[in-house]
C-alpha cells in the first residue's frame, strides 16, 4: 500500500459527505463495518443499524435551559426540610458561582409518592405522576463547570467548548434518516429566544451539514427558514415553483450528462427533489389543527387566541411546551429521528428560564408545571400509539442548584450534582439509578458519579450504536460524542 | 498488520490509527513532514509523452508521477472554461460577457498569462484570498459561547489580511506580524492590527467576566482560551496538532505535554480585548515615546517614594496613621461593588410613573438628599430618570405628601458620576419618596436605545439631624430583584456599583468639618516634617509628579487612537482583570495532569516543539527578566525560521488546495502521522523551497501554479483514467469546483448589478439585533434585501458565531467556531430551499431581471451573464417557455439555481 489506510478512508468519507442524508450514512455504516469489523447490518433497511440490534429508533431530548433545580422537582431531600433555615455546612470549601450560599433551604413544594414505584416528586411536576412507572431517574449526574455556556455545551455536545456536533447530529450521522421528506434532527427552541450558545448546541460542526439540527418554530408564519419564499417578492408562486423544479431537473440532468463521473451533480439534483417533498410534507406535519380536542387538552394546549397575563404563569407555559411536545410526536410519527425541545431562553429580563437565582417558586413553578403537562402527555400518547417502546425520552439540563439559599428565595448553580431522567425506548421504568448525598450537594458516592458521557453512551447503545466506534476524524483525532469516556448504564436497560 | 494494542482502546483514536501507527513506525521512523526541507531536482521527462506540454517544474513533477501510475495529462481546457475558472479562482466573481469574449478572441499567445496578471493585480484578489485565510484562523465578530456579544473592533484585522494579500506581503513578515507585530513593528499600522489573529477565535465572556481566575471555572475558561491561541497558531502556520497533547503526550507525533504547555506559556500574559493603535506611524511613534517616558517617570516616582519612606521618622509615621484614619472615616470604602442599586420593572411607555421610598424609622429633620446614579453597562447614571420629583411624608402611604423638589418641566441634566444634591431645608419627615415620571430606555452604552423603559438608582442618601440618616426600610412601586446586583435595599447600602466613593460626609455640618480641618493641619505637619528629613527627595518627587502629569496631558492630547480586538495584555476590573496590573507578567503555566486545571504539575518555560527547527532549542533562550512579547517574538522566529520543516510546506499546500480543491496533503492542518501523506512529496518540497526563496511571495506561487499545464487541464472525466485513479489524486485532470457560499452571494449581487465594491471598514450586518442589552438576538429575517449597505462582498459580512447566517450556513460557509482548513461540501434539501427562497436571492433575481429586461433576448442575456456562455437552442427554448409563463424574475431565479452556476469546470 502506498498510502496509509487513513488516507483512503478519509477521501472516501469526503466523497460520501457530498451525498445526501441517508445515502451517506448507509454507505458510511457499511464502510465502517467492513473496515472496523462490526456486526452485520442490512445495508438498505429503513432502520439502519450500525453496530448491534437496536432497542430504539428515535429520541426526544428535553433540555431545561438555565439549570433546573433537582431539589425542588425530582430529588427529594428530607434533610433539607428538617434543617431548613439552619446555617449550611457543606463540610468543605464550596466555590459558588455567585457566592450565594445562605442557609439550608427546603424544597419550595411538597413531594408525594406516585405510581407503583412510589417515586416522590413535587407538586408542579405532579402531572408526571401518571407516567412515573415509565421513568428512570439518575440523581447523581455531575458536570464540569458552573458556567452556563460550557455546561450547556457539555450536555448538548459532550464537550465544554464550541466546535463539536450535538448529540442529534451524531445520531443522524450514525443512523441516517427514516424519512426523506423531513429533516433527521429537529430542534424546537423556546420561542422567546435561544439558550446559551444558541444554534451551536445543535450545529453539525465538523460532521457534514445534513446532520445539523433544523430549527422548527411551530405555529409561526415561517416555521422552517426558507421553506417558502421569504421577503416581499411575489413572483415565486407555487406554480412557478412546480414548473421551475421540472425545468431545473431537465437542464441540470442535461448538464450532468455532459459531465459523467461526477456524483455531486446528481446529488444536487436529488437535493432539489427532496426540498420539494419537504415543502409538501412539513406543513402537514406541523398542522396541529386536525388533532382531536382530547389530544390538545391532554397536551395542555390553550384555545387559539387566548390572551396571557404579563407575568409568568403555568397555563401559558403548558400551552407553549405542550405545543412543542405534540409537534414532536407528529414529527416522530413521520420519520424524524431526533427531536430536541428547549424550555427557557437566555438570561433576559424578565426571567423566562430555569436560572432561578432570585426566586425558585416564581420561575420553576410555571415552567415545571408546563413542562410536566406536555411531557406527561407525550409519554402517554407515544405509549398509546405503541411508539414509546422505540422512542427514548431524555430530560436534562445544564446543572443543578444548591441546597442552600441565594438571597432568600433563590438557589445558586450546582454543577456537582443534578438529575437526568429517561423513559421509553428500552429504558427500564420506575428506577432510581445513582443517588445524590443527603443534601443533594454532590453524588452520594463521589467516586462513581454519572456523567453526560454515560447518558449519551446509553442512548447510543439503545439505538444500536457503539459510542466508541462511531467516530469522525478531525484534526488528528477520531472524535466521538463521548470523547474518551462513557459507560453504558446497564442497570437502566429493560 | 498487527492488531491494535489493548491499551489504546480507551483513547480517542480508534483502530485505524493504531494500525497506522504500527505500519508507519515499522517502515520508517521519520515521518515525511519531520524531514529537513531541501529542493528536490525536478524529474527529467523529456522522453515522456506530454513532455512538450510541461510549462514549468510543477508539470515535470506531476507528469512523472502520472507516468508512474499509467496516467497522463488531460487536454487543456478551452478558453471559455479557463476564463471562468480564473475569475472565480482568483477574484471570486464571474467574468462579464465582454471580458469572456475579449479573452476568448485574444490573438495574443500570452493572453492567458496576461489575464492571470490582471486578476492578481485586482484588489478583488485580496478580498477573495483573505476569505480563505479567515476560515483557517476562525475569524468571527462575536464572542460565541453564552450571550455571544459583538466585537465591534475585530474588522481591522480582516482588512489587514486583505491588504497583506493585495500587497503580496512576504509570508515570513505576515506570520511574524500576526504573532508579535505589536512588538516587532509597534508603530506600523499593520503591526498591532495583525495581532487580531491571536484573538480571532471564540471567547467565553461569562467564564472571564463573571468568574475570577481564582475559581476553578475561571481557570478552565482561561485554560481553554490559551488552548485556542496555541491550536490556532500551530495548526495555521505549522500544520501540527499540538492541542492533542493537552491531556497526554501526543499519541502519534513527537509532541509532549511539556511541549504543549510550553506553547501555552508563550501566550500566558495575553487575553482577548480591545487595544489602541494609531494608523499614523508618526503618532504611533510619538505615543510610544511618551508612554516610555511616562513609564520611566512612574518608576522614578516609585523609587523616590521608597527612599522617602525609608527616611520617615516615627513622628511622621504617627501623623500619617492619623491622616489615614480621618480619610477613612471621611469616605465610604468599598469601591467596585457589585451591588448596583434599585432597578424598576420594565414599563412599556416612557411616561409610566415609578417610585421608590425610604423609611428613616422616625421623624427627622432632613437637610440634604443625595441621588446617586447606578453604574452599569458603561453608564454612571444607568436608569436615572429624565424627570422626577422628591416628596416627604409622615405616613408610609404618602397620602399627605410634601413636595421637596420637582424636575418635571424640563429634563434634569444627566448626572453622570456626580451625585444630585437636593437641599431639603430641615423638613421634618419620616418617609422620603422619589418618583420618576419620565423614564430612561434600558440599553448598553454605545448600543441602540430600547423600548424598555426603566427607573434605576444607585443610592438614595439623606442627611438628617446632622448625620447620615439610617434607613430602616425601602419600598417601591415595583422592582426587579436580582441580588446582589439589583435589589431595592441596595439604595441605602452606601454602595452603588462603581469605583467612586460616596462622599456624604462632605455635606455634614460640624463634626466632619472639624475633621477636615484637622486633616488639613495633619497634612501640613507631615509635609513640613518630611521636608526636614527628605527635602531634596520630596522636591524631586514634586517635580517628577509634575512631569508625569504633563506627559499624561500630552498623551491625552494626541489624536484619538483606533481600536482593534486583539490578543493583548489586558488591564481590567472586576473578575476580568488580566495581567495589565502586573506589568504584563505572564501567568505561570504548569503541565496539567490530564488537562485538569486543579492538578498542576511541573512549571514550564516558553518554547515550541522539538525536532522541527534543528538549529533552535525547543525551549526558548530568554533572559530571566524578559518581556512577555519576547516569548511571542521567539515563537514567530521559530515558525518563520528557514529551517522550519513545517511552515513552508504548510503554506504552499494551502495555496495549492485553493487552486485544485485538494491539497497535496489532504489534511492541511495536520502534517502529523495521523494526517494524510502527500500525494506528491517532492513537488511539495520543491514548492516550499521555491516559495521560501522567492521571499515568501504568494503571487509568485500563484503564477507558477496558474500557468502550469496541470492547472490548465480540462476537468472532464476520462473513464480509462478514472479506473486507475478515481479520486484524481495524481491530477490527470483539473477538479470541477463547487463555488463557496461567498462566491454565490457575491456573484448574485454582481449579476443583479447591485454589488458594491467599497473596500474595508466596519462589517455590514445583514441582521437586526433584538435585545442588545443582554444576549443579542440576531434576526436575519428582519434584514432588508434592498438595503445597499448589505450589497457588499461577503468577506465584509459581520460573522456571528452563535447564529449563523441562514443562506451562508446552508451553503457550507466556514463556521468561525472551528479551525476550517477545508470546507465541507454538501447537497441538502435545506440548501436547495435556501437557494430557491432566500429573501436576498429572490430580490436579486428581480434586479437581475430588470437589468436584462431591455435586451433583445433577455433570457439568453441572463444566461450568458451567469454562465459565461450562450444557451444552446434547447436550453433557450425551455427557459423562454418558462419565462413566458412565469416572468423574467422567476427565470433569473432558476438560472441562479442551475448546477452550472454552482460548479466551475
Amino acid at each position: 500500500m502506498n498510502f496509509p489506510l487513513s488516507i483512503n478512508l478519509q477521501s472516501r468519507r469526503d466523497l460520501l459527505k457530498t451525498a445526501g442524508g441517508g445515502f451517506g450514512s448507509i454507505a458510511l455504516n457499511a464502510m465502517l463495518q467492513q473496515e472496523l469489523g462490526a456486526a452485520q447490518i442490512p445495508p438498505n433497511s429503513v432502520t439502519q443499524i450500525a453496530h448491534h440490534p437496536p432497542r430504539a429508533k428515535r429520541v426526544v431530548q428535553l433540555f431545561m435551559a438555565g439549570a433546573a433545580s433537582h431539589l425542588d422537582l425530582f430529588d427529594y431531600k428530607p434533610a433539607l426540610i428538617k434543617h431548613h433555615g439552619e446555617k449550611s455546612d457543606f463540610g468543605e470549601h464550596v466555590e459558588a458561582f455567585q457566592n450565594g450560599l445562605g442557609p439550608w433551604m427546603k424544597p419550595v413544594w411538597d413531594f408525594q409518592p406516585y405510581g407503583a414505584c412510589g417515586k416522590m416528586i413535587s407538586e408542579p411536576v405532579a402531572p408526571l405522576g401518571s407516567v412515573i412507572d415509565e421513568i428512570s431517574f439518575v440523581h447523581n449526574v455531575t458536570g464540569k463547570s458552573g458556567v452556563h455556556s460550557q455546561a450547556t455545551y457539555l450536555q448538548a455536545t459532550g464537550f465544554n467548548r464550541p466546535g463539536f456536533p450535538g448529540m442529534g447530529c451524531w445520531i443522524s450521522y450514525g443512523l441516517g434518516n427514516l424519512s426523506d421528506e423531513l429533516p433527521t434532527f429537529v430542534v424546537l427552541p423556546d420561542h422567546r429566544g435561544f439558550a446559551s450558545n444558541g444554534p451551536k448546541n445543535w450545529s453539525s460542526a465538523f460532521l457534514p451539514a445534513q446532520h445539523q439540527g433544523t430549527i422548527i418554530r411551530p405555529g409561526t408564519s415561517d416555521p422552517i427558514t426558507h421553506l417558502r419564499p421569504s421577503g416581499k417578492t411575489n413572483f415565486a408562486t407555487s406554480m412557478a415553483d412546480a414548473d421551475g423544479q421540472a425545468v431545473l431537473a431537465r437542464l441540470n440532468r442535461e448538464h450532468a450528462r455532459e459531465r459523467p463521473g461526477d456524483s455531486r451533480l446528481e446529488a444536487r439534483i436529488k437535493s432539489y427533489e427532496m426540498a420539494a417533498r419537504m415543502q409538501l410534507s412539513a406543513p402537514e406535519a406541523l398542522d396541529l389543527s386536525k388533532e382531536p380536542a382530547f389530544i390538545k387538552k391532554m397536551y395542555g394546549l390553550a384555545e387559539p387566541g387566548t390572551q396571557w397575563p404579563k407575568t409568568i404563569n403555568a397555563p401559558e407555559e403548558a400551552d407553549y411546551f405542550g405545543r412543542k411536545c405534540l409537534t414532536a410526536r407528529r414529527l416522530l410519527e413521520r420519520g424524524v429521528r431526533f427531536v430536541q425541545i428547549w424550555s427557557g431562553n437566555d438570561n433576559g429580563f424578565p426571567r423566562r428560564n430555569w436560572d432561578s437565582h432570585e426566586d425558585i417558586e416564581r420561575d420553576h413553578g410555571p415552567l415545571a408545571n408546563g413542562m410536566a403537562i406536555g411531557t406527561s402527555a407525550l409519554i402517554a400518547d407515544l405509549k398509546q400509539r405503541g411508539m414509546l417502546d422505540d422512542t427514548i425520552i431524555l430530560w436534562t439540563t445544564e446543572f443543578g442548584r444548591m441546597p442552600s439559599t441565594q438571597g432568600s428565595k433563590g438557589r445558586d448553580h450546582n454543577p456537582f450534582v443534578f438529575t437526568n431522567w429517561l423513559a421509553g425506548g428500552g429504558i427500564k421504568g420506575g428506577l432510581v439509578h445513582g443517588e445524590s448525598d443527603e443534601w443533594g450537594y454532590k453524588p452520594l458516592d463521589r467516586r462513581n458519579p454519572t456523567e453526560v458521557y454515560d447518558i449519551h453512551a446509553t442512548i447510543m447503545h439503545l439505538l444500536g450504536l457503539d459510542h466508541e466506534k462511531l467516530t469522525f476524524r478531525k484534526d488528528s483525532i477520531d472524535r466521538r460524542l463521548t470523547d474518551v469516556h462513557g459507560h453504558v448504564i446497564k442497570e437502566l436497560l429493560a | 498488520m498487527k492488531t491494535m494494542p489493548r491499551r489504546f482502546s480507551i483513547l480517542p483514536l480508534i483502530l485505524l490509527c493504531g494500525l497506522l501507527l504500527d505500519s508507519s513506525r515499522g517502515e520508517d521512523p521519520t515521518w515525511w513532514s519531520f524531514r529537513p526541507l531541501s529542493r528536490p531536482i525536478a524529474p527529467r521527462i523529456s522522453e515522456f509523452r506530454d513532455a512538450d506540454r510541461a510549462f514549468n517544474k510543477i508539470d515535470r513533477f506531476v507528469i512523472a508521477k502520472l507516468r508512474e501510475q499509467g496516467l497522463r495529462l488531460s487536454p487543456e481546457a478551452d478558453r471559455r472554461m479557463l476564463v471562468r475558472r480564473l475569475y472565480f479562482n482568483i477574484i471570486g466573481l464571474p467574468p462579464t460577457p465582454d471580458e469572456v469574449e475579449k479573452f476568448v478572441n485574444d490573438p495574443d499567445p500570452n493572453a492567458y498569462e496576461k489575464l492571470v496578471e490582471k486578476l492578481l493585480d485586482s484588489p478583488r484578489y485580496g478580498e477573495r484570498w483573505a476569505r480563505h485565510w479567515l476560515d483557517v484562523v476562525h475569524f468571527g465578530e462575536t464572542h460565541g459561547y453564552d450571550k455571544d456579544k459583538l466585537r465591534l473592533n475585530a474588522w481591522p484585522y480582516r482588512d489587514y489580511v486583505i491588504r497583506s494579500f493585495n500587497e503580496d506581503k512576504p509570508y515570513a513578515q505576515f506570520v511574524k506580524e500576526q504573532i508579535a507585530g505589536d512588538i516587532l513593528w509597534p508603530t506600523s499600522p499593520d503591526g498591532v492590527v495583525a495581532t487580531g489573529f491571536i484573538a480571532a477565535g471564540p471567547w467565553d465572556f461569562i467564564g472571564h467576566a463573571e468568574v475570577p481566575e481564582t475559581k476553578r471555572d475561571g481557570k478552565i475558561a482561561r485554560h481553554l482560551d490559551r488552548d485556542d491561541m496555541v491550536a490556532t497558531t500551530m495548526n495555521t502556520f505549522s500544520s501540527i496538532t499540538v492541542q492533542c497533547a493537552q491531556c497526554h503526550d501526543h499519541k502519534a507525533d513527537p509532541v509532549t505535554m511539556t511541549d504543549y504547555y510550553s506553547l501555552q506559556s508563550v501566550f500566558a500574559a495575553l487575553d482577548r480585548a480591545d487595544r489602541d493603535y494609531d494608523i499614523d506611524p508618526k503618532i504611533a511613534a510619538k505615543r510610544l515615546e511618551l508612554k516610555a517616558q511616562l513609564s520611566s517617570s512612574e518608576q522614578a516616582i516609585a523609587k523616590l517614594n521608597q527612599e522617602i519612606e525609608k527616611a520617615k521618622t516615627d513622628e511622621i509615621r504617627i501623623a500619617e496613621k492619623k491622616i489615614a484614619k480621618i480619610e477613612k472615616s471621611l469616605s465610604s470604602e468599598n469601591s467596585n461593588s457589585s451591588q448596583f442599586g434599585y432597578h424598576s420593572k420594565i414599563a412599556s411607555t416612557q411616561d409610566t410613573e415609578k417610585w421608590i421610598q425610604i423609611d428613616l424609622g422616625r421623624v427627622a429633620s432632613i437637610q440634604t438628599i443625595g441621588l446617586f446614579g447606578a453604574k452599569e453597562y458603561g453608564f454612571d447614571d444607568f436608569g436615572f430618570p429624565y424627570q422626577f420629583r422628591i416628596e416627604t411624608a409622615l405616613e408610609e402611604s404618602f397620602e399627605k405628601a410634601t413636595l421637596v423638589a420637582q424636575f418635571e418641566d424640563v429634563d434634569h441634566p444627566r448626572p453622570g458620576s456626580e451625585p444630585v444634591e437636593i437641599k431639603a431645608g430641615g423638613i421634618e419627615a419620616r418617609y422620603l419618596r422619589m418618583t420618576a415620571s419620565k423614564l430612561w430606555p434600558r440599553h448598553m452604552k454605545g448600543q441602540t436605545v430600547s423600548e424598555d423603559w426603566i427607573f434605576a438608582l444607585g443610592e438614595l442618601a439623606v442627611i438628617a439631624d446632622g448625620k447620615v440618616a439610617e434607613v430602616v426600610g425601602v419600598h417601591s412601586l415595583d422592582s426587579i430583584q436580582a441580588p446582589p446586583r439589583w435589589s431595592k435595599k441596595n439604595v441605602s447600602d452606601g454602595l452603588f456599583g462603581g469605583s467612586s466613593k460616596i462622599h456624604l460626609e462632605k455635606w455634614l455640618p460640624g463634626d466632619s468639618k472639624d475633621q477636615s480641618a484637622q486633616l488639613a493641619r495633619l497634612v501640613d505637619l507631615r509635609n513640613k516634617l518630611l521636608l526636614r528629613v527628605a527635602g531634596p527627595k520630596a522636591a524631586a518627587r514634586v517635580e517628577q509628579v509634575a512631569i508625569k502629569s504633563e506627559l499624561e496631558q500630552k498623551i491625552a492630547g494626541l489624536p484619538m487612537p483606533q481600536k482593534i480586538y486583539a490578543g493583548t495584555i489586558h488591564k481590567g476590573s472586576g473578575n476580568f482583570i488580566g495581567r495589565g496590573g502586573l506589568q504584563g507578567t505572564p501567568r505561570p503555566i504548569f503541565v496539567l495532569n490530564r488537562g485538569d486545571v486543579s492538578q498542576p504539575g511541573d512549571p514550564v518555560t516558553p518554547g515550541a516543539v522539538p525536532g522541527i527547527v534543528d538549529s533552535l532549542p525547543e525551549r526558548f533562550k530568554l533572559p530571566a527578566n524578559h518581556h512577555e512579547g519576547d516569548r511571542r517574538v521567539a515563537l514567530a522566529e521559530w515558525i518563520t525560521h528557514p529551517e522550519n520543516k513545517l511552515t513552508w510546506r504548510s503554506i504552499v499546500n494551502r495555496i495549492w488546495q485553493y487552486h485544485f480543491g485538494r491539497g497535496i496533503v489532504d489534511t492541511p492542518n495536520d502534517f502529523g502521522r495521523i494526517g494524510a501523506a502527500p500525494s506528491h512529496p517532492e513537488l511539495l518540497d520543491w514548492l516550499a523551497v521555491e516559495f521560501r526563496e522567492s521571499g515568501g511571495s504568494m503571487k509568485h506561487l500563484h503564477r507558477l501554479i496558474l500557468k502550469s499545464a496541470v492547472y490548465r487541464q480540462s476537468s472532464s472525466d476520462i473513464a480509462t483514467m478514472a479506473e486507475i485513479d478515481s479520486s484524481n489524486q495524481y491530477l490527470w485532470r483539473q477538479n470541477r469546483r463547487r463555488v463557496e457560499a461567498e462566491v454565490v452571494r457575491d456573484s448574485v449581487l454582481a449579476l443583479a448589478g447591485k454589488l458594491g465594491l467599497k473596500m474595508g471598514g466596519p462589517s455590514f450586518q445583514d441582521f437586526v439585533i433584538e435585545h442588545p442589552e443582554h444576549s443579542p438576538h440576531y434576526q436575519y429575517y428582519l434584514s432588508d434585501p434592498d438595503d445597499p449597505a448589505i450589497h457588499r462582498r461577503s468577506v465584509y459580512r459581520f460573522a456571528v458565531r452563535s447564529q449563523p447566517q441562514p443562506l451562508m450556513d446552508a451553503l457550507d460557509c466556514a463556521d468561525p467556531s472551528l479551525l476550517v482548513d477545508k470546507r465541507s461540501e454538501t447537497n441538502t434539501a435545506l440548501q436547495a430551499l435556501a437557494m430557491l427562497n432566500n429573501a436576498l436571492l429572490l430580490r436579486m433575481s428581480e434586479h437581475f431581471a430588470e437589468r436584462i429586461s431591455a435586451e433583445p433576448e433577455p433570457v439568453a442575456a441572463a444566461f450568458t451573464l451567469a454562465l459565461a456562455r450562450s444557451p444552446n437552442p434547447s436550453e433557450l427554448e425551455t427557459l423562454n417557455d418558462y419565462a413566458a409563463e412565469h416572468g423574467l424574475a422567476a427565470t433569473c431565479r432558476l438560472i441562479l439555481n442551475l448546477n452550472e452556476f454552482s460548479f466551475i469546470d
